[in-house]
């Protein structure tokens, strides 16, 4: 009996002698903290499923190793996790609102596209102290213009970007499409064998302003002024944005693209029209790609490839780029320098290779195996005729109008004419009271 | 019981109970510290030009004008109008007639009645976005679709359920009664039970027909329920708006956008608070 | 034709209506499963598929080992049932006061409490968190329960009036003659008979509290104080990386405690009415 209890008594001596080895990387990650609890700075930081709160078991391990050894260098600090939801415009305009309230987190993830609003609210804090030239220099044009403010400082650091391309069965359309007139001719081809036609978002929602402005900005028009007033139905862009919306009301009226087109809503739903055999075409994300690799059986996918969006002649083409800026809001040095280093150290190159999202400087494709793949030079290479949204204020009431003018004009409600001065009309009005 | 006459208790309850103050206190209280101050300075704020961006803000009926003038807000109404009205009319007959079907079933004893219920009650509490993914699958209009499919089976023509804009409103409606409809039935089912039973007595030693008895006993009873009902259904129709977003976001153009929506719009997507306010003021 | 083969026939047409019904409401639930018992692989199936080929329960697993669902799901609970509890607290004796005394202005105060309801807090969404800022109530449950209660009382309140209201006044008056307070009344004669309508205004006021996803997305930050309402969301996954299967399995997941909860207070109505019926 003695015996037992000594025995159980070393035992567990000894078990908690040699606990303090691993249990410290337990300590130092809860799940809502990194960081020993006792650690007196705290840093609270916001961020989507790009995080341990990833809902990938392995994505979101590996984003716990990356933090727990960004803190092993910190250790002074604790990190308090906060995560948003998917919902991310809700999500933005609450941070936003919080912002001004003075109860934002020092540390948050911020949307690309809403930027705009953040740096027009002046609400970001400074972050070019704690980046060299180089790694500015080294970002693609369109994410260092995204993050600078009017006076030319950095607000924010774009670590993740994706771009829309032309999706492609090579067994039914051998060749990729360089031009609005070859597309329409393909999709409609593919539907003598069956398909439904070329597919893309129309339905009510950013991503199908988002993927019809690459059309619109291959003719080289332009949504915003530079004083970031809306100049999309002006003398001199509203030829090009009617040319851009009749391309893709004659694709629908042709029945080179289905009605449904209207109902669209998801990037899925492309992917599962592709998954069912059901289209030979369509215009999606380049994180698609990677999706369609694990959803197709092999013979299957090796039949899928991708190639530029068309534009209206075979030299002029754009596409849209988003992705995921790390912005601080603190007005404390040290936690902004904090939030900068945790940008460095684990969004700047290692988060991309974990989730394979495509960086946003030239010199990471060839730091990271993962982006030396065929698909992701392509990717890459692309990115050069990468355009982001306007960061204007105004640009969401804009997309707004851009929605409901494209279920208008594919649904046959109203003339791209009429769809458009009511568009900007509307625009126009909202900026006057912004 | 109580004894009135003697001891404060008494005194305080014939110098208090009689009155009906005492007993709006706790609704006067909560109301009034939690939410009648914001809604004041909401009904304030729409005279404002205020935004969620920037601070400044000056008084001026322009938001309430803006919001009034605007173009689109007749077609809004009417969508909203259509979605309100088709979901009181559809949530309650379904809801009346399952709830008739369960208590007859209930005295004769007959199989299902509480699947029924319980499946329709999981309808309603299943989470909005939920059911706008569902939905969208059933509605999808590609050649796999849900209900097209179906329609396609048996030699009909496939229905343009989200892409038409005369189409897309009901079937909004449909999702939406289909998640609504448990409510009505709790509601109907309570008011039911309620009728007195010794009236139906009466009219079954009259001779009246099941008809008869739904036409002059039943539905008659029931005036209240039906009336409460439809003012509970008017407004949380009116404040749904999480189902819509992820069934069709308000499209085509604005066919299923309701005015909900284009107030979560207003205020989320364009950060323009005093225009979402003066919308629904 | 006797009366006995017109109840076999109204069988008949029960069973069919209850079929048809079924057959709506569990329809859709069915593609949710479907979705939830996929893998990630399949989920890009979309609706051309359903009846998944590689079923799993793996998304149900990790939802459920997730670090926060469990909190998520007490959250919920704790919010809805408490605000379930606090509504009927305050409007219960509301009720009693619209149903059994005339006073001026009581229509006019019926109208004002629904015209509350009428205001969605959508609307008033930033000066509600600008209030909450200000008492300092934001990031407590305390807070978002008041915010819960405010917004379901005006509902109870009518539904309640209209079960007092089918009380027969002579009870209340025989009592009174009896020597009751109104207090005792209300307590002893009301409450009691009551049972159904309570019953059910607890379960809408549950249930509406359940799914509440504004006030709690506003006023909450931390991840340990969200209800399920808004925890949910975080299934979703990212737009270039959904995870509708997680999402799926969470909201199926959800809908348990609900069921359970509903389940027990069905008796409870039924147990009420019986004894209602009695003593009526």
């Amino acid at each position: 009996m003695i015996t037992r209890l000594v025995g159980a008594l070393a035992l567990s001596t000894a078990l908690c002698a040699s606990l303090p080895t691993f249990a410290q990387d337990q300590d130092l990650a809860a799940p809502d903290r990194i960081g020993l609890s006792s650690a007196p700075n705290k840093l609270v930081v916001r961020l989507t499923g790009d995080s341990p709160g990833n809902t990938d078991p392995d994505i979101a391990a590996g984003y716990k190793d990356l933090f727990v050894a960004f803190i092993k260098k910190h250790p002074e600090w604790q990190l308090q996790l906060q995560i948003q939801t998917q919902d991310i415009g809700t999500e933005q305009a609450k941070m936003l609102e919080q912002a001004k309230s003075g109860n934002a987190p020092d540390c948050a993830a911020v949307d690309s596209f809403v930027l705009g609003q953040f740096k027009a609210n002046n609400v970001l804090s400074d972050f070019t102290p704690y980046f060299s030239k180089e790694e500015i220099a080294d970002l693609f044009p369109f994410v260092r213009e995204g993050i600078s403010g009017a006076d030319g400082e950095i607000y924010a650091w774009w670590w993740d970007t994706d771009l829309r391309v032309l999706y492609r069965n090579k067994s039914i359309v051998p060749d990729a499409p360089q031009t609005w007139d070859d597309l329409k001719k393909a999709a409609l081809a593919s539907k003598d064998q069956g398909m439904e036609g070329v597919l893309f978002n129309g339905g009510r929602w950013e991503g199908t302003t988002f993927d019809w402005l690459a059309n619109y900005w291959s003719l080289g028009g332009k949504l915003v002024d530079d004083s970031g007033k809306p100049v999309f139905g002006d003398d001199d862009n509203k030829s090009k944005f009617l040319e851009a919306v009749n391309y893709f009301k004659d694709l629908v009226d042709s029945g080179a693209a289905p009605k449904r087109v209207a109902t669209i809503v998801t990037y899925d739903d492309l992917a599962a029209a592709a998954a069912a055999g059901t289209t030979a075409l369509f215009i999606g994300g380049s994180w698609q790609n990677a999706q369609l690799e694990s959803t197709l059986d092999p013979d299957m996918f090796a039949d899928w490839t991708f190639s530029h969006i068309p534009g209206p002649t075979p030299d002029d083409h754009k596409t849209g780029t988003g992705g995921w800026t790390i912005a601080s809001f603190s007005k404390d040095p040290q936690k902004v320098e904090m939030c900068a280093d945790l940008v460095r150290d684990i969004y700047m190159g290692p988060a991309n290779a974990l989730q394979q999202q495509l960086p946003t400087r030239a010199s990471l494709y060839d730091k990271y195996p993962v982006f030396s793949t065929p698909a992701n030079k392509e990717f890459a290479a692309d990115l050069a005729d990468g355009q982001a949204r306007p960061g204007a204020p105004i640009y969401p009431e804009i997309s707004n109008q851009i929605q409901i003018m494209m279920g208008d004009v594919l649904s046959g409600s109203k003339s791209p004419e009429d769809a458009l001065s009511a568009a900007y009309n509307a625009s126009l009005e909202a900026y006057d009271r912004l | 019981m109580d004894v009135p006459g003697n001891g404060f208790r008494a005194r305080f309850n014939r110098r208090y109970a009689g009155a009906p103050l005492p007993w709006m206190l706790p609704v006067i209280v909560v109301i009034g510290l939690f939410y009648l101050y914001p809604v004041f300075d909401v009904i304030r704020l729409s005279f404002t030009d205020a935004t969620l961006i920037g601070n400044e803000h000056t008084y001026t009926f322009a938001s309430i004008i803006h919001a009034f003038g605007s173009p689109d807000l007749a077609g809004i109404l009417l969508t909203t109008l259509i979605f309100v009205g088709g979901s009181i009319v559809g949530q309650q007959l379904l809801g009346l007639m399952i709830a008739l079907i369960v208590i007859r079933g209930e005295k004769r004893r007959l199989f299902g009645t509480t699947i029924l219920r319980t499946t329709a009650l999981v309808a309603w509490v299943v989470p909005g976005i939920a059911g706008g993914i569902v939905w969208q699958m059933l509605f999808s209009e590609a050649p796999f679709g849900g209900l097209n499919s179906l329609l396609r089976m048996i030699h009909l023509h496939p229905v343009e359920w989200l892409s038409d804009p005369n189409i897309a409103p009901w079937s909004v409606v449909i999702s939406n009664v289909w998640r609504g409809t448990a409510f009505s039935m709790v509601v109907m089912y309570a008011g039911l039970k309620s009728i007195d039973p010794t009236l139906y007595e009466a009219a079954e030693v009259d001779g009246a027909s099941a008809t008869q008895r739904l036409r002059f006993i039943t539905l008659p009873q029931l005036r209240t329920v039906i009336l409460v009902n439809m003012i509970l259904i008017t407004i949380q129709t009116m404040n749904t708006f999480d189902s819509i977003i992820s069934l069709t976001g308000g499209g085509p153009g604005r066919a299923t956008e309701v005015i909900s929506l284009y107030t979560f719009n207003i205020v989320f997507r364009n950060y323009d608070l005093s225009g979402g306010v003066s919308s629904r003021c | 034709m006797n009366s006995r083969a017109i109840s076999r026939l109204g069988d008949v047409f029960s069973y069919v209506f209850m079929m048809m019904m079924f057959v709506f409401f569990a329809g859709p639930l069915f593609w949710l499963l479907s979705l939830a018992l996929r893998t990630k692989r399949e989920i890009y199936l979309g609706v051309s598929r359903l009846i998944p080929k590689y079923p799993t329960i793996d998304n149900f697993i990790s939802v459920l080992t997730n670090n926060f669902f469990p909190t998520y799901l007490w959250n919920g609970l704790l919010l809805a049932v408490l605000s379930g509890v606090g509504v009927l607290i305050v409007a219960l004796p509301a009720a009693y006061a619209f149903s059994r005394f005339n006073f001026r202005g009581k229509s006019a105060w019926m109208m004002g409490l629904l015209a509350f309801q009428m205001i969605s807090p959508l609307v008033i969404m930033v000066p509600l968190y600008r209030y909450f800022s200000w008492l300092g109530l934001l990031d407590t449950h305390f807070g978002a329960i008041m915010v819960y209660i405010a917004l379901g009382v005006p509902l109870a309140a009518w539904l309640l009036k209209g079960t007092v209201d089918s009380i027969p006044r002579s009870l209340d008056e025989a009592a009174m003659i009896d020597g009751c307070s109104r207090f005792a009344v209300f307590w002893r004669i009301v409450l009691p008979l009551s049972g159904p309508g309570v019953a059910s205004v607890f379960i809408i006021t549950v249930i509406a509290g359940w799914s509440q996803f504004l006030v709690p997305f506003l006023l909450l930050t931390k991840t340990k104080l969200m209800p399920i309402g808004v925890g949910i969301f975080q299934f979703q996954g990212m737009q270039n990386d959904s995870s509708m299967q997680l999402l799926a399995a969470a909201c199926l997941i959800s809908v348990v405690p609900a069921i359970i909860a509903f389940l027990l207070l069905q008796r409870m109505i039924l147990g009420a009415m019986t004894a209602g019926a009695v003593k009526g």
